[in-house]
């Protein structure tokens, strides 16, 4: 379509903002687009925080032990002492240990 | 070429783009509903979410399309929909007019309003807010539920939820007063233009103050 | 619902976890962390639990974001009658997990570590302590045990003491209820290279009933009634399984007493979440409590059996024993670093001398958790016959206990610890 031969004769006038308020705007525009993009990277950054603290937590229960290794244990040591004799003996087979079945031939 | 002249109130790419916004909004809004209410069986249930989510994609894709391509007009919507004075007070007091207009086919003053009237203003703020909000937290729901922690999932879920319904009931109105003007309905689907005088008397700070000539 | 199911035998609690269709959104999150697929139900759609190949961990429990998923079991009130009724006594077996998180119910912190406070809230609500880290460094003297015996016999053909058979390397672990179940229902000739040790939740029953009874608490076996404390919604499951009443089997075997109905090794589990609704049911406030001493021979534990709660913590426990179990030395260092952190697979070699046999040794170990994402490899080398390691270590949770499935829901986390990627559900 020729210029002439438009169906309009009037339009918006392209100085209805002013530069200053265009980018002012648009910068608004483009900062709150931004917000919630931040936010959900520090959700997701963040997301195992709470694994970690717990996990420290046990290490640290770990280095505030006084003994720090199983076998070293005066109760396990009385344990044995007094019940089970050793480990893998009669006694620990038939208290300590078990077995496991197979449940894949029920689901086929 | 006609006895009155006209002025060119929607360019092309606001006619597309307000064309895709709304097949994709109507559809998000069947669909979104039908969601909520979990009425059908396993496999419809799924072919129901796969269309919410292709006319989220569309939806997106049209925004950051609009976004990109004609940053000045989304400027331009954003200054007009935040601009208010004593006369969007007044004109809510009357409610521009329509109820008597329609109900009682009386005519009431209503105050000068520019291009857009203090409702449209206020549907415009919702659109634009909670447009982006809806877009941004239903791809959050689509593509990262499992990783986002899950209180913030659920709260942006429950934002996904409200939003949605204000801008349902918003549409419902605009639904209705967009059929209603059928010029206003042929410039936004059709050619874009609306005549001088029907302009002057509807909109008259904006063609006294944002109108120029061409040529 | 009456569904049947297959993969449970007589006795056994046929699942733990059920999804409430009225909260489900049908988002897909829970499948994501489904170890083993059992989340049916097309995305959009209300999801569904296929209890024949559920492992009861839990995870789709504490992650998803509209809480649709609930335990099926749950034993707080009958806890609650037990604790009043003045015949039994009530052993609770207390997890390692527990203590650095059944805080947090409280108002305390993420991570704060409150074996003291919970011990002083545990007894006053009447429990009697049996710390199941006492049962981890049990398990540690067992398992360990148990893997220098395969080693040796696999490295220098060593034969069993008592002509016993002896399993092959790689020796799994069998800690994780989850795991073994994961193991019966998908890769059941995996079975030989699972430990037979008991989990330490096992041990603690069997020994509180036997040994605990006749020396420590000086009661009927019977009127033992031991709790459960775990962080792992599993361990309700695995406390049914009806090989586990060894304790009732051996009091009877020699002599003792025998009941009317055999009473199992541990009689109920409660979750860390569980816990937390009991003790605030009785009005206890565990963050006001003063710290308090465990009071029997079972609450005595080492740094050893406390993390084993942490993914790498049976591993790391067994090799400080194993170490110097072999070597006759001591360890110049405990911290084994390899084996911690939240990579998905870790491993480590260790260079040591068997005393006994004068040889090198290298001992190759693994660590494996969230055993969803990290699993089949592992196993499938295993299967194949190529697998490197001697010892690996399995936990189904990521992280470990810590992050197991009756953990208390930590809202502002989840339990995602693999890389950030977006999924697009669609059917």
């Amino acid at each position: 379509m020729s210029e002439k031969k438009k169906p309009y004769d009037y339009v918006e006038s392209p100085f209805m903002l002013t530069r200053r308020e265009f980018v002012i705007i648009g910068g608004i525009i483009i900062a709150l687009l931004a917000v919630p993009v931040v936010w959900l990277r520090s959700a997701l950054v963040n997301r195992n925080y709470y694994i970690k603290a717990r996990t420290k937590g046990l290490y640290q229960d770990d280095v505030s032990s006084k003994i720090r290794m199983s076998h070293e244990n005066p109760a396990i040591a009385r344990f044995y002492k007094e019940f089970a004799g050793h480990p893998l003996s009669a006694v620990s087979e038939e208290l300590l240990h078990t077995t496991y079945v197979n449940r894949m031939n029920a689901l086929s | 070429m006609t006895d009155s002249s006209f002025i060119l109130k929607h360019p092309m790419q606001v006619r597309v783009f307000h064309f895709i916004l709304a097949v994709s909004f109507l559809t998000l809004a069947v669909t979104g509903i039908i969601l909520f209410q979990k009425p059908l069986q396993e496999a419809a249930m799924n072919t129901v979410i796969q269309i919410h989510v292709v006319a989220g994609v569309v939806m997106t894709l049209d925004a950051l399309a609009f976004l990109f391509l004609a940053f000045d007009r989304v400027v331009m919507f954003t200054k007009r929909v935040f601009t208010f004075s004593g006369n969007d007070l007044k004109w809510f007091t009357v409610l521009g007019g329509y109820p008597q207009k329609i109900l009682l086919h009386k005519k009431v003053e209503v105050p000068p309003m520019g291009k857009y009237n203090a409702g449209q203003k206020l549907f415009g703020i919702f659109v634009l807010v909670g447009g982006t909000l809806l877009i941004l937290s239903g791809w959050a729901l689509w593509t990262l539920p499992h990783i986002i922690p899950h209180g913030d999932t659920s709260m942006i879920g429950t934002i996904h939820l409200y939003v949605s319904w204000i801008l349902i009931l918003f549409l419902l109105v605009h639904l209705f007063l967009g059929i209603y003007m059928v010029d206003d309905f042929k410039a936004m689907f059709l050619h874009g233009r609306i005549p001088y005088e029907d302009a002057a008397e509807k909109s008259p700070l904006w063609v006294k103050n944002d109108i120029c000539k061409i040529g | 619902m009456n569904v049947e199911v297959k993969t449970y035998r007589k006795g056994e609690i046929p699942g733990i976890i059920a999804i409430d269709g009225q909260n489900c959104r049908g988002c897909d999150a829970c499948k994501r962390y489904c170890p083993t697929g059992a989340i049916t139900g097309m995305f959009g759609a209300t999801h569904r639990i296929d209890r024949d190949r559920c492992i009861s961990c839990g995870q789709c429990l504490i992650n998803c974001p509209f809480g649709a998923p609930y335990e099926t079991v749950d034993t707080v009130e009958e806890v609650q009658a037990k604790l009043g009724d003045k015949r039994y006594t009530v052993a609770a077996i207390i997890a390692p997990a527990v203590r650095v998180a059944v805080g947090e119910p409280f108002g305390l912190p993420a991570g704060s570590l409150v074996t003291g406070k919970m011990y002083g809230a545990m007894r006053k609500a009447g429990f009697v302590i049996v710390d199941n880290n006492f049962a981890a460094d049990l398990t540690i003297m067992e398992e360990g045990t148990e893997f220098i015996q395969r080693a040796r016999h696999a490295l220098f053909g060593e034969k069993a003491e008592h002509g016993g058979e002896i399993g092959p390397l790689p020796q799994f672990t069998s800690c994780c209820p989850a795991w073994v179940r994961f193991v019966e229902t998908n890769y059941p000739s995996l079975i030989p290279h699972l430990s037979s040790a008991k989990s330490p939740q096992q041990m603690a029953g069997a020994v509180a009933k036997t040994y605990g009874a006749e020396r420590i608490f000086k009661v009927d076996p019977e009127f033992i009634y031991t709790v459960g404390v775990m962080p792992c919604t599993a361990k309700k499951f695995e406390a049914s399984r009806p090989e586990f009443q060894s304790a009732c089997n051996f009091v009877k075997e020699r002599g003792g007493a025998s009941p009317g109905t055999p009473y199992p090794d541990v009689d109920t589990v409660l979750t860390t979440r569980d816990l937390a609704r009991l003790l605030k049911r009785m009005k206890i406030d565990l963050a006001a409590e003063n710290n308090a001493e465990g009071g029997t021979l079972f609450a005595e534990y080492t740094g050893a059996g406390t993390i084993f709660g942490n993914t790498g913590g049976v591993m790391e426990a067994a090799l400080r024993t194993a170490y110097v179990v072999l070597t006759g030395n001591n360890l110049a260092k405990l911290e084994f670093e390899e084996v911690r952190g939240l990579r998905g697979v870790k491993s480590a070699s260790i260079q040591l001398r068997d005393a006994k046999y004068g040889k090198d040794v290298t001992l190759k170990v693994a660590v494996v958790h969230d055993i969803r994402a990290n699993i089949r490899p592992i196993v499938e080398d295993v299967l194949a016959g190529r697998s490197p390691y001697h010892f690996i270590e399995v936990m189904n949770c990521p992280g470990g206990c810590i992050n197991g499935g009756g953990q208390p829901i930590c809202d502002t986390g989840s339990s995602w610890i693999g890389r950030i990627l977006p999924s697009f559900a669609w059917s």
